[in-house]
């Protein structure tokens, strides 16, 4: 068990202790059915999914990526960092590793905050395992909508700030 | 249990890019990834058990009106930076936090709140934050991202109340529980 998880298990057994003791039984069996009812969605689609994005990350190539990536791209590689960091498979045990793989293989600052931006934004794994199953294709279209620009604006907002710290301390 | 369409969509998915690895990597690039989902499953596992038992209980106390009046459609900037905060503060990968979001949803948040939610969870998350991006980016990285990103969720949140106050795009009605 991870921090994290023991951190998780312990909120499920206080929120437990306080359903029973506001709701009793039919709370907790309230909350155990909406539970099950969500995990059986899940049973086949998620180790599904693990599955497609752990093959996917063989095959990425990331040495080619970094090349398009460096500082002085500027624009054009913080608007191909927001997508490239859209296509990132997996969750943040894979995605971490490989922005630090990216960044040192020479992608700017800026571009590296908007390629984690990216998956942060669009992560296509969590749309496709989590969102679309869970809300619906068309709360995930709303969404897509309504954030589409944000890696953008962090990767350029981040380049504002590096550009006005190297006028500051240089 | 039923298996839908969509699961076969996975099953699909799935089989093509063990297919692309299989092709340009060989059976060992397959093992490697089959290795690997397998880590991850297991890594995943007990964080989703108590994510979706989480997102179970938390219904039991929302009351749908007080939720609907905090975080609902005429919640204004305070509705959405209340999901901002609740979104940052929300530890766990996405099998914790989306049966939250769906929690929330049945109990009447509206999209703009929704996505202000999901979109800090994932942006600007402190569990993230500290459990990843700190060790792997080291410190100067993940605050330079943290703090430009701040502004975002709330952003996205007033986009989203734009789009549905202003084109044809709704999400459905929240499912009655």
């Amino acid at each position: 068990m991870t921090p994290v998880a023991l951190i998780l298990w312990a909120l499920v057994a206080a929120l437990a202790a306080m359903v029973g003791a506001r709701k009793g039984a039919a709370g907790l069996r309230g909350a155990g059915a909406f539970a099950v009812g969500q995990a059986s969605v899940l049973l086949i689609r998620l180790p599904m999914a693990l599955l497609a994005a752990s093959f996917l990350t063989q095959i990425l190539p990331t040495d080619k990526v970094a090349a398009v990536l460096g500082p002085e791209t500027g624009l054009s590689g913080i608007l191909l960092a927001s997508v490239v960091g859209g296509l990132l498979p997996g969750g943040p045990m894979l995605s971490f590793p490989l922005a630090l793989v990216v960044w040192q293989s020479g992608a700017g600052e800026a571009q590296t905050v908007a390629l984690l931006a990216g998956w942060s934004v669009f992560a296509m794994h969590r749309m496709l395992a989590f969102e679309a199953p869970i809300m619906g294709w068309r709360f995930v279209a709303l969404r897509l909508l309504s954030s589409s620009a944000l890696p953008l604006m962090a990767g350029l907002l981040a380049a504002a700030v590096l550009g006005l710290l190297d006028i500051l301390f240089l | 249990m039923k298996i839908k369409t969509a699961d076969w969509v996975f099953v699909g998915v799935a089989l093509a890019s063990g297919a692309a690895c299989w092709a340009l990597l060989g059976p060992s690039g397959v093992r490697a990834g089959l290795g690997d989902a397998g880590d991850l499953l297991l890594m995943i596992m007990p964080q989703l058990g108590a994510g979706l038992l989480i997102g179970g209980l938390v219904q039991q106390f929302v009351d749908r009106e007080r939720v609907a009046g905090m975080l609902g459609q005429n919640s204004g900037f305070r509705g959405l930076g209340l999901a901002s905060v609740a979104g940052m503060l929300t530890p766990g990968g996405p099998f914790a936090s989306f049966p939250l979001v769906y929690a929330l949803w049945v109990a009447g948040a509206d999209a703009g709140a929704l996505i202000a939610f999901i979109t800090a969870w994932s942006l600007i998350g402190i569990n993230r934050l500290v459990i990843w991006e700190l060790p792997f980016m080291g410190a100067d990285f993940a605050l330079l991202r943290f703090f430009v990103s701040l502004p975002l969720p709330i952003l996205a949140g007033l986009i989203a109340r734009w789009l549905v106050l202003a084109t044809p795009l709704k999400i459905r009605e929240a499912p009655r529980s």
